[in-house]
């Protein structure tokens, strides 16, 4: 321990306002601390030049997370591990919650806070790239009041910032606008934990129509700043994405970025691995876009898992089915998808299977029954279209085999309606009144399995 | 109970906070004291001045001039000065000592300490070294040099279907135990200096206080701490700061206390040896060694220190666990002006070793064999004899050794899954084989120089002492020679402990280095054990079979009658053990190791970065006497064999490591390690207690060579210097295999 | 030389024992445990927050103690290696950890203790995975982490009998 804890003055005044009214009183005299996870580490080395420091700890101004409709702002003591464990976060920033997650070991995320890692102002920091991306907001308090600056014009050079002599980061505020973003971040550090990074990259994107929109990249560790990479999005921007795209944008990414060799790494391994991690962010983007039903997906793959769930209820009727599946997520394409929704099927229960059969009408029925969702109900009568057009007796010999098929095994005769005429349904009735319990109840399965891929299709389709 | 894992004698105080280290102990009036060090690596010294702002009339100071025997640091030479006076030969070179009452005034008063040097040209590698441009050290750089021949080298290369060379470099490593080196001195014209602290030789210290204060062996007690592990790195080093230590007790008539912080602990003491080995071998259409030259250089840094005997242990491992029927190894421990480099384990072997075992690949590579393959046409066999002519008499067999280390690894299935998947996979996968050997005890005559005394002790309470210098650093000295003990005795575990390492109170047993712990000093314990119960059965107060309680009574009475029970052995070299010093010839050791690694890896190629997959580490240890503490011992130094080979890099600039912290010299974390699945075989020894064999150091050797082995089988490149870090990686696939070269920068404009 | 400054009085629960010191508010926790009230289990290992051997329970919440200054502890509840476990019986993780070999040296146990502990109180039924996370700030380079974790696993285990 290099320092003299006697040469230091340091206050706790416990509220915001009484530490703001200390700053303005002597502006750039006093070095608020707030972890101390970067303060304490020069402290102990000897090499705080800062003499007088006040404490941001555990304000409760400071420290609590507010949601509202359009953003989530963070306060700005607000510990990596109140981060992570914020759910609203993990859920639709989870670039943020990841690097809250790799910085230092628990008792560091403990005390590390976001403001302090914006204050430090490292091109090193984990959580600035994911900032970045976001297009963040910083809402900063000075005796004079409060502003609010975009972030991205926050760091003006290496750790060097906006911030006046004056003035706190009080809060960061996330805009709640990247529902269905595909995200993408990767650290490279000297190990799997504990290591402060070589190279560090989060990026953000979606897709309309397979082409990339809205796509953001953001590095650490390649400039003096953590650094947007804005030629690279130009040349991704709007287009559809192959190996020469990539390759193109690779190649852009490497001449943006400004890395040097240092005690940890070289310049030229980090503008290499930042091409290799752009590049791998652009073939994750290209396998969401191999299918045309991608904006559904990759939406639905970003969604709570109870809305999710309720989402694909439609589909099938059985509430497990659905929970499954959005546990299965996220799922990459079509393909995949119904793959996954074919397995869980398989291994359902048979309350689960009647559960779902009971959300299907009567074959020639209109109405479907009263549990039936409404977007059931209306593909349940696109399915069904053709036994309306049917001649009216086998209409009402289908309304019979009906009746004594419910009177047979108690519940509605399933059946995958598309494609088939009434008469055609109307033998298939027939042949299966002879099947015993068992037999039935899997035949009617098989075909509501059908019934499902089809409105799955559907659905991706929308 | 030998055999079984019985509870660490410690290891409740342990558990609870409650074990004492050096920084948790005070004693009343104690100083504090810190140390002023060179920031040149060499040059001479013209002025030194105190600055201003430090009352300095509050601080103790000494320097060489205070020193009341010989200025140095007595160990194998008596190079190395305590103080520099007028020269200093590395950064970080110890010059003026501080105390004061109040450590927190140390470190700004050390800054405040103004030294004018003249400088002088510095060498900082090997080849700088050899070109010797300057002398730095002797007359020509060389601490020590081995020449190791057999057979007749000179006629076998005309014979030979290929001859291969290569070149293979390790770097420093940093011992990194948890806690810094301390120690604490004190002083009285009537008992003399009493040093406490962290280290592994009580008696070495107690050597080099002796010299340096001119005072003889019973005015000089040095008493171990709780040590917070070790590795070789507080063998020598902690002489240096005892004597620090005790000449500011000395002149401050008050006990003084000097801990390192983290940052001074790095830069300032020991380090593994760098090294460079050059092979050439002559080889057989088979992939038969038929003989070979081999060049081993290490880099011992400023001073001797213990340069020779690591280059000792390196030169006669570097042939391997194979049969070479014509041989010579040219060795040489050569001068930089760095800090000294000392032990730590594996102590030269892991050295040489890393250059055999990658170089048996390239051997493989250039027949056209397999790794697996090349090592079976080797392997040294029973009645064969060693590089240095020592005849192989266990019967050790290293072909079913092989065989199960393959079986344990999956090694066939994966490397033929792996060449598959590789066509087309990201990361790269491939598995590598190490098979080594090590030297358990000091090698050659060491054992016999060292002549160790152990004591076993009875006491009035019917408990047992077993009085030694071996020390606990973490590997279990005071579970397993109470185990040895206890088994012999025929006593409770519990009724026998571990006398604290106290020069006043136990013999010298030798240091506590060299893997000799377990197998030598152990084995006189188990003599020494056994004669404590036959003077009680000689006297008629025990009968040969006893139980534990007529042991004590038979003890208390023995005590009450003749005041004193203890019973002493000494080493004596076992017959047929003979070693040449001169020509470098015979019984090495009295008893190897054998060993078999195979590590799997993947390499992404994003990153250029490895992780360990798996390590299988299976080897022969004679008897393993506690199965936690075996276990425990392989698994840590694996992981910290897998630091050596793909962590662990210091940063040199002008001699002074740069990243001496730990954020940025790089250990691996719990997130950082594969399973370390560790198998032993016991074939029993002779020469060791219960049959056991040293195995400390026995699991530095493998996993670097068995790692990088992996590595240039998952990317079809050879890589021949440690540590392999992934910018390293980068550096040789951009350079030899463009399919693996990121696409060059190209602007938008 | 600065003008000096003045120490202060900071309250804390310790082990569960209300303590006072009197303190200046930049000394480490780690420095005031360890001199003002000689609770030596903590240790400092590299003093920059890397090896987690000063770790103990701040309200709960796992921190190095080597970053903590005092002034900043100020009323909290701080639980050590003194503190866990009882004078005639140890706590579940330090039995596990003898047990199984997790202590060689014994330098980074009672910060590794700390750490076990506070990954039970938040995981009670931790995967290895978890595991291996929550030790990732504790350097042990003695064990090779296995036996540690094995410790803590079957400490967990031990819950649910």
């Amino acid at each position: 321990m290099r320092s003299n804890p006697v040469d230091y003055e340091f206050v706790a005044p416990g509220n915001l306002s009484a530490i703001v009214s200390l700053l303005a009183e002597r502006p750039g005299e006093w070095l608020p601390i707030a972890g101390g996870t970067d303060v304490m580490v020069q402290f102990s080395a000897g090499k705080l030049a800062a003499r007088k420091l006040v404490s941001l700890w555990n304000l409760p101004e400071l420290r609590r997370i507010e949601v509202s409709a359009s953003e989530i702002v963070i306060g700005a003591a607000c510990t990596y591990t109140d981060i992570r464990g914020h759910t609203a976060i993990a859920r639709e920033f989870p670039l943020l919650a990841t690097a809250a997650s790799w910085t230092g070991g628990v008792a560091n995320q403990n005390r590390g806070t976001l403001g302090g890692n914006i204050v430090n102002a490292s091109p090193a920091a984990d959580s600035l790239p994911a900032l970045l991306v976001h297009e963040a907001e910083l809402i900063l308090i000075s005796a004079r009041g409060e502003r609010r600056v975009p972030y991205t014009n926050f760091h003006t050079g290496y750790k060097q910032t906006l911030l006046a002599p004056d003035e706190l980061i009080r809060a960061i505020a996330l805009p709640r606008r990247f529902s269905g973003y595909i995200s993408y971040s990767r650290k490279v550090g000297a190990r799997n934990a504990q290591a402060i990074s070589k190279v560090c990259v989060a990026a953000l994107g979606r897709l309309a129509n397979g082409v990339a929109k809205d796509v953001r990249i953001a590095a650490g560790s390649v400039a003096p700043v953590p650094l947007r990479l804005r030629e690279t999005e130009r040349v991704v921007e709007g287009k559809t994405i192959d190996s020469a795209l990539i390759q193109a944008a690779r190649k852009v990414a490497m001449t943006e970025i400004r890395p040097i060799d240092d005690i940890r790494s070289t310049a030229s391994y980090r503008s290499a691995v930042l091409g290799n991690l752009v590049g791998g962010f652009l073939e994750k983007l290209a396998a969401y876009a191999e299918n045309a039903t991608n904006d559904v997906l990759a939406r639905w793959n970003n969604l709570s898992a109870q809305e999710a769930a309720e989402q694909v209820l439609p589909c099938c009727g059985s509430s497990a089915w659905a929970r499954e599946l959005a546990a299965c997520r996220p799922l990459r394409d079509e393909a995949a998808l119904i793959a996954a929704s074919d397995e869980i099927w398989r291994r359902l229960q048979a309350d689960d299977w009647l559960e779902a059969f009971s959300k299907h009408p009567r074959i020639g029925e209109r109405k479907a029954p009263p549990t039936a969702p409404s977007q059931s109900a209306s593909w349940s009568a696109q399915e069904q279209k053709n036994v309306a057009d049917a001649a009216e007796s086998v209409q009402r010999a289908l309304a019979q085999a009906n009746r004594e098929y419910e009177q047979r095994f108690g519940r509605v005769f399933i059946v995958c309606a598309t494609g088939k005429s009434a008469q055609e349904m109307l033998d298939i009735l027939r042949r299966r009144m002879q099947n015993d319990d068992a037999t039935e109840l899997h035949a009617a399965a098989e075909e509501q399995l059908k019934i499902t891929n089809i409105r799955l299709k559907k659905w991706l389709n929308l | 109970m030998v055999g079984m894992s019985v509870p660490r004698k410690e290891g409740r105080d342990k558990v609870t906070g409650r074990a004492q280290y050096i920084d948790d102990i005070t004693l009343p009036g104690m100083l504090y004291g810190a140390t002023v060090r060179s920031t040149i690596p060499r040059g001479k010294i013209n002025k030194i001045t105190f600055g201003p702002e430090i009352p300095w009339d509050e601080f103790v100071i000494a320097s060489a001039k205070d020193i009341p025997g010989k200025n140095c640091v007595a160990l194998i030479s008596d190079d190395q000065p305590c103080l520099a006076e007028s020269i200093v030969n590395h950064p970080e070179e110890p010059i003026l000592l501080l105390a004061h009452p109040n450590r927190h005034l140390l470190p700004q008063a050390v800054e405040s300490v103004n030294i004018e040097y003249d400088p002088l040209p510095s060498l900082f590698t090997i080849d700088e070294s050899e070109r010797q441009t300057q002398i730095i050290w002797g007359s020509d750089n060389v601490f020590k040099r081995h020449l190791i021949e057999k057979g007749d080298v000179d006629s076998i290369w005309q014979q030979a279907a290929y001859i291969v060379e290569g070149e293979y470099t390790t770097g420093a490593q940093e011992q990194l135990y948890i806690e810094n080196n301390g120690m604490i001195a004190g002083f009285d014209p009537d008992h003399g200096i009493t040093v406490w602290g962290s280290l592994q030789c009580p008696y070495y210290v107690h050597k080099a206080i002796m010299k340096l204060c001119n005072l003889p062996e019973k005015k000089v007690r040095v008493v171990q701490t709780e040590t917070g592990g070790a590795f070789g790195g507080k063998e020598d080093y902690p002489s240096m700061i005892a004597a620090h230590a005790a000449l500011l007790a000395i002149k401050s008539g008050k006990p003084v206390k000097i801990i390192y912080d983290r940052m001074e602990d790095m830069v300032a003491t020991t380090k593994r040896h760098p090294s460079r080995t050059r092979h050439r071998t002559a080889v057989d259409r088979d992939g038969k060694i038929l003989g070979g030259e081999i060049d081993f250089t290490i880099d011992g840094g400023a001073y001797a220190t213990l340069s020779s005997v690591v280059l000792s242990r390196g030169t006669i491992h570097a042939g391997g666990p194979y049969y070479w029927p014509n041989i010579r190894i040219r060795a040489k421990a050569v001068a930089t002006n760095a800090p000294p480099h000392g032990a730590f384990r594996g102590f030269g072997a892991p050295q040489s070793l890393f250059a055999m075992e990658r170089h048996m690949d390239r051997i493989a590579a250039t027949v056209g064999i397999s790794p697996v393959e090349v090592r079976r046409r080797n392997f040294l066999k029973c009645g064969q004899t060693t590089t240095t002519d020592q005849t192989i008499r266990e019967p050790i067999d290293l072909n079913p050794l092989l065989d199960r280390g393959l079986a344990l690894a999956d090694y066939r299935a994966k490397k033929a899954l792996f060449a598959k998947e590789n066509q087309i996979a990201t990361h790269k996968k491939g598995v590598g084989i190490a098979t080594f050997l090590h030297g358990a005890g000091f090698t050659g005559s060491g054992e016999r120089y060292l002549a160790s005394i152990v004591g076993v002790e009875g006491c009035a309470d019917g408990k047992v002492r077993v009085l030694v210098s071996s020390t606990e650093f973490g590997q279990g000295t005071k579970t397993v020679l109470p185990q040895i003990a206890a088994e012999t005795l025929g006593v409770l575990y519990q009724d026998v402990e571990l006398a604290q390492a106290d020069t006043l109170q136990v013999p010298n047993s030798g240091p506590t280095v060299a893997s000799r712990t377990v197998m030598v000093v152990g084995k006189l314990v188990q003599s020494a054990a056994h004669g404590l119960r036959q003077t009680l059965i000689a006297s008629n107060l025990l009968q040969p079979e006893h139980s534990p309680e007529q042991f004590r009574s038979a003890c208390a009475k023995y005590i009450a009658q003749h005041g004193e029970l203890k019973s002493w052995a000494r080493y004596e070299a076992p017959p047929g053990i003979f070693w040449d010093d001169e020509k470098y010839r015979g019984e090495a050791y009295a008893a190897y190791a054998w060993a078999v690694y195979i590590a799997e890896v993947s390499v992404d190629l994003a990153t250029y970065s490895v992780a360990v997959d798996d390590l299988v580490a299976l080897q022969e240890v004679g008897k393993v006497l506690h199965p936690v503490l075996a276990r425990g011992q392989i698994t840590g130094g694996v992981a910290q064999g897998i630091g050596y080979a793909l962590y662990e890099k210091v940063v040199w600039q002008n001699g002074r490591m740069q990243n001496g912290q730990m954020t940025n010299y790089i250990m691996p974390t719990s997130a950082d390690l594969p399973p370390i699945r560790v198998y032993f075989e016991e074939l029993g020894n002779e020469h060791g207690a219960f049959g056991a064999k040293g195995i400390g150091e026995l699991p530095m050797d493998g996993p670097a060579p068995a790692i990088v082995n992996a590595i240039a089988d998952a990317l079809g490149v050879p890589f021949n210097s440690i540590p392999l870090l992934p910018e390293d990686i980068f550096q040789t696939l951009t350079r030899t295999q463009p399919q693996y070269a990121p696409p060059a920068p190209q602007g938008v404009r | 030389m600065t003008a000096p400054r003045t120490q202060c009085e900071i309250s804390f629960t310790v082990n569960g024992e209300p303590r006072t010191v009197h303190a200046y508010p930049m000394e480490r926790l780690l420095d005031v445990l360890r001199h003002h009230l000689g609770l030596t289990g903590a240790k400092e290992g590299c003093g920059e927050g890397e090896c987690g051997s000063c770790s103990v329970l701040m309200d709960g919440a796992l921190v190095n103690s080597c970053l903590v200054p005092v002034l900043q502890a100020q009323g909290t509840v701080i639980t050590t290696i003194e503190g866990i476990g009882g004078a005639s019986h140890l706590h579940r993780v330090q039995q596990t950890i003898l047990d199984c070999g997790g202590a060689q040296c014994g330098i980074c146990t009672p910060g590794i203790i700390m750490a076990a502990c506070h990954l039970l109180s938040k995981e009670p039924q931790p995967t290895a995975e978890q595991i291996k996370e929550g030790l990732s700030g504790n350097l042990c380079r003695c064990t090779g982490y296995a036996q540690i974790c094995e410790a803590i696993a079957e400490a967990a285990r031990e819950t649910t009998r």
